[in-house]
């Protein structure tokens, strides 16, 4: 092999052991998911393959609109209040944070030393309806008797914004960080206000962050059942309970798969269209 | 076995077990395409199905020093980090115990292992300890061990006769009970404000946010339908449609918190319900009983008698040591010593005169309590589980489902 041969193969040698791991422990188990749609039955009895197998899809989609669309409304708030957080704090990390800026950022992600599961349970006692947050409100008369956070939606999307927060904050803050200030500061010399500046020097720039960070929390958030879980109701209940429920439980693996699909269109569909919104297609490629 | 060949054949459609389905799935991966893999799933092969469970031997016949075994939470006498009678058992046995509080709910622990024994695969158990319905269903599958009676001479001997050949397990083919249980209704007087004593207590509007009731489809139809006026054996899909309904109108109202598995004590001591659907062990016991001011009610309409009972999963490593822990169990002392902590309704009548003659004011309480001790005023008041066929439990199944799902 010649040394250019060598120099054309080392890419693909590179990137072998990441494709390999993403085709057999992504695309196999996708590719299973989507054969069991096709079929009907149960573990016990065994599958076979069904001639409904389009009804199947047609009947997840209605049978759980309720419960899709509130994931995707979930996911929108969530998306939306992280962001809203996420960004000011993070540009001042980036621009104001002078020699702590590493401590800042290690506060940021210091929540995140503690398994998920526990963060989120761990809710559960705080916002007991008699725990030492709402019991104590309670008991100055500052709350009804009967207010509660738990099993309601406010819960989860609280339980949602707090455990995703740091997948926004880090995409925005690599994207804020590396922004050259002399930009800023031209946009001044050449006359711009403060709020000019950033909506047409830093906010501009800063798009691929917000739109790498967004993703990367709505997302899992649409998927999420953790926190619907522990701090939700059935009323709050998200598509990833579902199919937890009908995959886990009921062993219902068609419908199961079937939303699962229907879910990773749902989402393909909802990146394109905010990726057209920013006008970072190049992004996505 | 012939109810599940036809069931295997029913609709024309052969039947492929789960592995099969991933191997003929697998012919199509390399191709990628559907039509490789419809043509994949036409391609004969021999059909696997379950041995009948007749001609199973176990694993091994010898003892072989371990044992794991899965259990619901609070459900063993515990001192001191560990359990007295798990450490008699090691002592007087020599076999290692492995025993783990894994089981929330049937449904959820089943899931985890219901694929492999459906490829009959062993699964990581040597007992486990589920309810008399999942117990029969998981039979006729033949997805447990046949027991060897010679080996459960404490059993016969001093077994109460509700749990010697129970319609679950006729001839305790592949189970001998683990406790028996009441469901009714626990309730926190200082939330409620009043004595609860119906079903419909857990439907009224002032308790709204503060109602749990039971992800267990059997526990939580079934005495709704008895609010309803309904007995167990008496009702019809008809009816768990009505249960279904007033399941959903209770939810869309507000009423309902959220739908629980064992997971209901934590909220209930916490404060966070003011009662809920309970198993009557969690609430006199120690779990809550400590709490006192949690109460305990049979309804006035009636409550639900359960068996949970131990089997030995297909194929287990360990099965005669699985024997060996269930008949250490049944020795009247053993039993004894479990019902005075775990305050659920021992299968060994013979642990109350023992519980009576404790110098322990609390254990003599335990034996004087109709709900650990049942007495016949008390069993008027109790049903079992209707024995649904498997459409019925299919049909009741996605009834419920749809209350679960919100």
């Amino acid at each position: 092999m010649s040394s250019a041969e060598r120099r054309g193969a080392a890419p693909y040698l590179l990137s072998l052991p990441g494709v390999s791991w993403l085709i057999l422990f992504f695309a196999v188990p996708l590719y299973f998911m989507l054969s069991f749609t096709f079929y009907e039955g149960t573990i016990e009895t065994g599958f076979g393959y069904s001639a409904e197998w389009v009804q199947t899809y047609t009947d997840a989609l209605s049978g759980y609109r309720t419960q899709i669309i509130r994931s995707f409304i979930y996911g929108i708030i969530v998306t939306s209040a992280t962001l809203l957080m996420a960004y000011p704090m993070t540009y001042w990390i980036a621009t104001k944070g002078g020699q702590r800026k590493n401590l800042f950022l290690l506060l940021l992600l210091l929540p995140f030393f503690t398994p998920f599961l526990i963060r989120t349970i761990s809710w559960t006692f705080v916002l007991a309806d008699e725990g030492i947050f709402l019991g104590t409100l309670k008991d100055t008369g500052l709350l009804s008797q009967d207010f509660r956070l738990l099993a309601t939606p406010t819960a989860v999307i609280f339980g949602l914004i707090y455990n995703f927060l740091p997948f926004m904050a880090l995409p925005l803050y690599v994207s804020l960080e590396k922004l050259d200030p002399a930009l800023r500061e031209a946009a001044q010399d050449l006359y711009s206000d403060r709020r000019e500046t950033f909506m047409r020097v830093t906010l501009p720039l800063s798009l691929p962050g917000v739109f790498a960070g967004s993703l990367l929390t709505f997302i899992p958030v649409v998927g999420d059942f953790i926190n619907a879980e522990y701090l939700g109701s059935p009323q709050t209940s998200m598509i990833g309970n579902v199919v937890q429920r009908l995959l886990l439980v009921n062993g219902d693996y068609p419908t199961g798969g079937a939303l699962s699909f229907l879910l990773i269109v749902g989402i393909l569909i909802g990146i394109f269209l905010y990726a057209r919104l920013l006008g970072t297609e190049e992004l996505t490629g | 076995m012939t109810d599940l060949n036809d069931l295997m054949m029913s609709g024309g459609v052969r039947r492929l077990s789960r592995r099969d389905l991933l191997r003929r799935a697998g012919v199509g991966a390399s191709a990628l395409s559907a039509s490789a893999l419809l043509a994949a799933c036409g391609v004969s092969g021999e059909t696997e199905q379950n041995q009948p469970a007749g001609e199973d031997k176990l694993t091994t016949n010898k003892k072989t020093g371990e044992l794991i075994f899965a259990n619901w939470p609070a459900y063993i006498d515990k001192a001191g980090g560990g359990s007295p009678t798990l450490e008699q058992f090691e002592k007087s046995s020599g076999i290692d115990v492995s025993y783990k509080e894994v089981i929330n709910d049937n449904n959820s622990f089943y899931a985890t292992i219901r694929e492999p024994l459906s490829n009959e695969e062993p699964v990581q158990w040597d007992i486990i300890v589920v309810t008399d319905w999942l117990l029969a269903k998981m039979a006729s599958f033949g997805y447990l061990e046949e027991l060897d009676h010679s080996l459960l001479p404490n059993f016969d001997r001093h077994a109460g006769d509700i749990y010697k050949d129970p319609t679950y397990d006729p001839g305790n083919k592949h189970s001998v009970a683990w406790q028996s249980g009441i469901t009714g209704i626990a309730w926190n007087p200082e939330l409620t404000g009043r004595e609860i004593t119906s079903i419909e207590d857990l439907f009224d509007p002032a308790f709204a946010g503060k109602v749990g009731m039971f992800t267990e489809m059997r526990d939580t139809m079934h005495l709704v339908m008895l609010g309803m006026g309904i007995k167990p054996q008496d009702c019809t899909t008809e009816d768990a449609r009505a249960a279904q309904q007033k399941l959903l109108k209770q939810q869309e109202d507000g009423i309902v918190r959220k739908y629980y598995g064992n997971d209901y004590v934590g909220p209930l001591a916490q404060g966070d319900l003011a009662l809920c659907i309970s198993w009557s062990g969690d609430v006199v016991g120690r779990t809550l009983g400590e709490n006192s001011k949690i109460r305990f009610t049979v309804p006035e309409e009636g409550g639900l008698l359960f068996t949970d009972a131990m089997g030995i999963p297909q194929n287990a490593a360990n099965p005669i040591d699985a024997h060996a822990m269930m008949d250490f169990v049944y020795q009247p002392k053993v039993a004894a010593q479990m019902a005075a902590w775990i305050n659920y309704i021992t299968p060994v009548p013979e642990a109350r005169p023992i519980l009576k003659k404790s110098s322990d004011s609390y254990t003599r309480q335990i034996a004087a309590s109709p709900l650990v001790f049942t007495t016949p005023e008390m069993e008027s008041q109790l049903y079992s589980y209707k024995n649904l066929s498997l459409d019925e439990e299919q049909e009741w199944n996605e009834l419920f489902n749809t209350v679960l799902e919100g």
